[in-house]
């Protein structure tokens, strides 16, 4: 126990003193305290029924686990990974602690941080009281739900951290994972809803990992948008027990990984297929394809080297990692495809649609970051942006080859998942005009991910912050405006959700295919005039910092 | 191999950051073929002497040249001028080494083929091409190095600039490494090196510059260079016994200046000296010795290293810095104290 203070002391020492840390919770108290003065009452009507408090109440609520889904993650998971590679888990590993007692330490600090973001907001939480209308057990049974969350997010966040290599690998692993658990759960069942096929009565269990539809039970909410999520099962109950689960066995997990294996992992010598016998090439050409340890022809001259480099570079930018990635996402989609087309004739191809642009976005916001948030910071990082400095290359052929790579990247990825399209105009041939429309707005959607991610990249000298910086920009894009339009009539109106949707080309998407909940809006095209001028200016100031970057100091 | 042509020329070079003086008008010549030591304390000035040559910097006043070419406003000129290997390695993950050699040969518009032969000329060079198929980040710090070298040697640039080469490195490494330095010496190419292993850099250069606080101390050979510097000499008189040898060195300390040093290690037999004193004085100290009867067996001074100038020149920057006297170089009485522990 004392071992475990030792580490909660030295590593919630270590976040606060970070002026990163502070910076977030003073960003966090002055948001929530925004949204109070927003709702605060003005006119001498006084709000008898407490509707205005606890309108302001969800917006708190929303905004609260919003924060905790883009801010949880990120310490945890790259806290020990930083420990690994600065060796000092040697030293910890080797002091008296127990493994057990980092490992509640660490979770502790974690915590002990939760709370003081929570901390941030009691202002804002102690006026929406003061407003009327709710109850203290309303509060602190919000605060004890959210404390559930985060504590679950932390135990993610340092299992990752016992597998990741790299403080980017942590953070991607950790957002996707997050991602995997609170937003995407609640889709299939959205879309499946009223189905009565397993799959559909699998999706409303699956539902149930996600906090959401558990959050909008507590919040007692009857919303259109609510609907969709919500139902009188007790999820809440169900929501407790997987994530009860959850963490006692991500517990188990990581205290039996914490141990010198994680410091004992052996590099690549680098063995290669040309040394070795005729038969063994030949055997490895045909199991291949593609073979991973051929070597690599030199970079021809109509191709642009920097584009090359960051492919061969990427973890799983080697040309057979891109057929696996092409063949897996072709494979879904096609699955996809064919297991709801049976329940085309119930609800129309409009949900298929629906399914395959939420994969296809839920998949460039995970990736794109990972992708695109290294461009510079990575250079920056490893010291080799000198290094590019000094070669004749110019800013332009350099952020060309860098864009380009994700680019080309993340096209195969859009294109491998065509057949689901391809099926849905089979089947109805005239949604061929919505299927460009959907087109439009995914190729928009990849775009806009990749430029915040860049430009994001371009202001920071660490991998991990770009990184963390792109996931909440591109997770408070895609999936804060969907939180806005869950809450649709309650407590936000028509008009404020159509105008968040705007900037959000997933929402675009799914007009276009007029999903279940989107046919009311009209976002096209005008979030395609967003997105276009968010993209031009994102090229633009990423250019400029590009190149200003590649000038002498 | 060294030629009298200039190429690398810095005149009355400064760069300031806001109030702080990084480099405070520097000035000195290179000439082809020769190996520049270019050492300094940490904070001294080096590294932005050298990121204003590479076109990483930009300087506040003055001029720098490369084979005539300025280092400000001919950028793209100077980049296939000037090969430059930093301290920080610059490596990318998932590459090998010939991978990474090549992404730099085409980035230095290198064509395939011509390319190809010249990667293997430089592993060939470096004594690299054993791991060319390694992975750039799973070799080790010598390894690194060697890599970084190659890399620099891709586009035959006329000047290399090496910040820290043998940093880190291994005893073996090191040897390696001075000969691979010494052979692109050999084959006309100027270097700028920056180290802090001294003696590893007094046996390949042929210049040495010393900056400190932002300005150059001293330049000129290791000779010109310490005499410029040693202002005190350390004198050894060696003994055929031990006897009456703290007697002697009374002796010695009543001829010499107050100032000076007279250290005595009975182990060796020897007294030693650090003096300011000159070579007549010297001279009376021996005659006198010997008129005495004393039983001198040798009577030298002791060569001025790089380590001693390069301490004088540091504490010198530190006494100018601080507006106190410079004391005595560090090297020389550690030594001595050392010794006379002995």
């Amino acid at each position: 126990m004392k071992g475990c203070l030792v580490i909660i002391e030295r590593e919630l020492l270590a976040l606060l003193r970070n002026l990163r840390t502070l910076l977030i919770l003073v960003f966090v108290a002055i948001a929530f305290a925004v949204i109070v003065i927003l709702k605060w009452p003005s006119s001498g009507v006084s709000d008898l029924n407490g509707m205005q408090a606890r309108e302001t109440y969800q917006w708190l609520t929303y905004g609260m686990l919003g924060a905790a889904i883009m801010i949880v993650p990120v310490f945890p998971s790259t806290s020990l990974v930083r420990e690994i590679r600065g060796r000092t888990l040697e030293l910890l590993l080797n002091s008296p602690l127990s493994r057990s007692a980092i490992y509640f330490g660490k979770a502790g600090a974690m915590l002990g941080f939760v709370l003081l973001l929570f901390f941030a907001t009691l202002p804002a939480m102690a006026c929406c009281f003061l407003m009327g209308g709710l109850s203290l057990a309303d509060v602190l049974r919000l605060y004890g739900f959210l404390l559930l969350v985060c504590t679950q997010l932390v135990v993610i966040g340092i299992l990752v951290g016992t597998f990741a290599r790299s403080t980017e690998a942590a953070l991607r692993w950790s957002y996707g994972v997050t991602f995997a658990i609170t937003i995407i759960p609640t889709f299939p069942d959205y879309f499946l809803k009223g189905n009565d096929s397993p799959i559909a009565y699998a999706a409303g269990w699956l539902k149930m990992l996600s906090p959401i539809p558990s959050l909008i039970q507590l919040l007692r909410q009857g919303s259109i948008g609510g609907t969709g999520v919500a139902e009188t099962r007790p999820l809440m109950f169900w929501y407790l027990v997987f994530t009860g689960v959850s963490i006692v066995a991500g517990s188990l997990v990581c205290i039996f990984r914490l141990s010198h294996s994680l410091l004992d992992r052996s590099r690549s010598q680098g063995s290669i297929t040309d040394e070795q016998s005729l038969g063994i090439r030949a055997a490895r050409r045909v199991l291949y394809l593609v073979d991973p340890q051929r070597r690599s022809a030199g970079i021809p001259w109509y191709l642009n080297p920097v584009m090359v480099k960051e492919f061969r570079s990427r973890q799983f930018g080697r040309l057979h990692w891109l057929l696996r990635l092409i063949a897996g996402c072709a494979v879904l989609s096609l699955m996809l495809t064919l297991a709801s087309a049976g329940g085309a004739e119930t609800r129309g191809v409009n949900f298929t649609g629906a399914i395959i642009i939420v994969l296809q976005v839920a998949l460039i916001v995970l990736l794109t970051p990972g992708l695109a948030a290294s461009m510079i910071a990575g250079e920056m990082e490893s010291g080799s942006w000198n290094l590019l400095r000094m070669t004749p290359m110019g800013s332009l052929r350099i952020l060309f080859g860098k864009l380009s790579s994700v680019v080309l990247t993340l096209a195969l990825l859009l294109c491998a998942t065509l057949p689901g399209y391809a099926v849905i105009m089979l089947i109805q041939p005239n949604l061929q005009a919505q299927v460009r429309q959907v087109m439009v707005s995914l190729v928009l959607a990849a775009l806009t991910s990749m430029l915040i991610s860049a430009t994001v990249s371009s202001f920071f000298r660490s991998t991990a912050v770009a990184t963390t910086v792109a996931y909440c920009i591109l997770i408070s894009l895609f999936a804060g405006t969907l939180l806005v339009w869950v809450n649709l009539d309650a407590p936000f109106g028509h008009s404020l959700v159509e105008n968040t949707l705007r900037l959000n080309p997933l929402a675009a998407a799914l007009t276009a295919i007029e999903a279940d909940g989107f046919r009311t809006f009209d976002l096209i095209p005008s979030s395609w005039w967003i997105s276009s001028v968010l993209c031009t200016v994102l090229l633009m100031v990423l250019y400029l910092r590009v190149r200003r970057l590649g000038q002498p100091d | 191999m060294v030629d009298q042509t200039p190429v690398v020329e810095i005149r009355d070079l400064s760069k300031h950051y806001g109030e702080f003086v990084a480099l405070d008008n520097l000035s000195l010549t290179l000439n082809r073929g020769s190996i520049l030591g270019f050492i300094g304390p940490n904070g001294a000035g080096k590294t932005t002497t050298i990121r204003i040559l590479v076109g990483l910097s930009r300087p506040t006043s003055g001029t720098a040249t490369i084979g005539g070419v300025d280092c400000v406003r001919e950028l793209a000129k100077v980049r296939r001028l000037v090969g430059y290997m930093p301290d920080k390695f610059g490596s990318y993950d998932n590459m090998r080494v010939r991978e990474y050699l090549d992404f730099f040969g085409a980035a230095f518009g290198i064509a395939r083929r011509e390319r190809a032969n010249r990667i293997a000329e430089v592993l060939d060079l470096t004594n690299a091409t054993w791991m060319q198929d390694r992975y750039v980040e799973s070799l080790s710090h010598g390894m690194q190095q060697r890599v970084g070298i190659a890399r620099t040697l891709l586009h035959k640039p006329e000047v290399l600039i090496l910040d820290e080469p043998a940093n880190g490195l291994d005893p073996e490494a090191r040897i390696e490494m001075r000969l691979i330095l010494l052979k692109l010496a050999a084959e006309g190419k100027t270097l700028i090196v920056t180290s802090h292993i001294l003696p590893e850099l007094s046996r390949i250069c042929d210049k040495v510059a010393i900056v400190a606080g932002g300005r150059l101390r001293a330049f000129g050979t290791l000779q010109e260079v310490t005499r410029e510097l040693s202002q005190m000499r350390t004198m050894e008189i060696q003994f055929l016994s031990a006897d009456g040898l703290n007697q002697v060195a009374d002796k010695v300390r009543k001829m010499l200046e107050p100032t000076a040093e007279v250290k005595v290690s009975e182990a060796e037999l020897i007294i030693r000296c650090r003096t300011s004193a000159t070579d007549e004085t010297m001279a009376g100290l021996l005659r006198q010795l010997i008129m005495d009867g004393d039983k001198v067996a040798q009577f030298r001074e002791v060569a001025a290293d790089l380590e001693e100038a390069f301490i004088t020149a540091s504490r010198a920057a530190e006494a100018e810095r601080t507006g106190q006297a410079a004391p005595a170089p560090a090297a020389a009485s550690l030594r001595a104290s050392s010794e006379v522990a002995q």
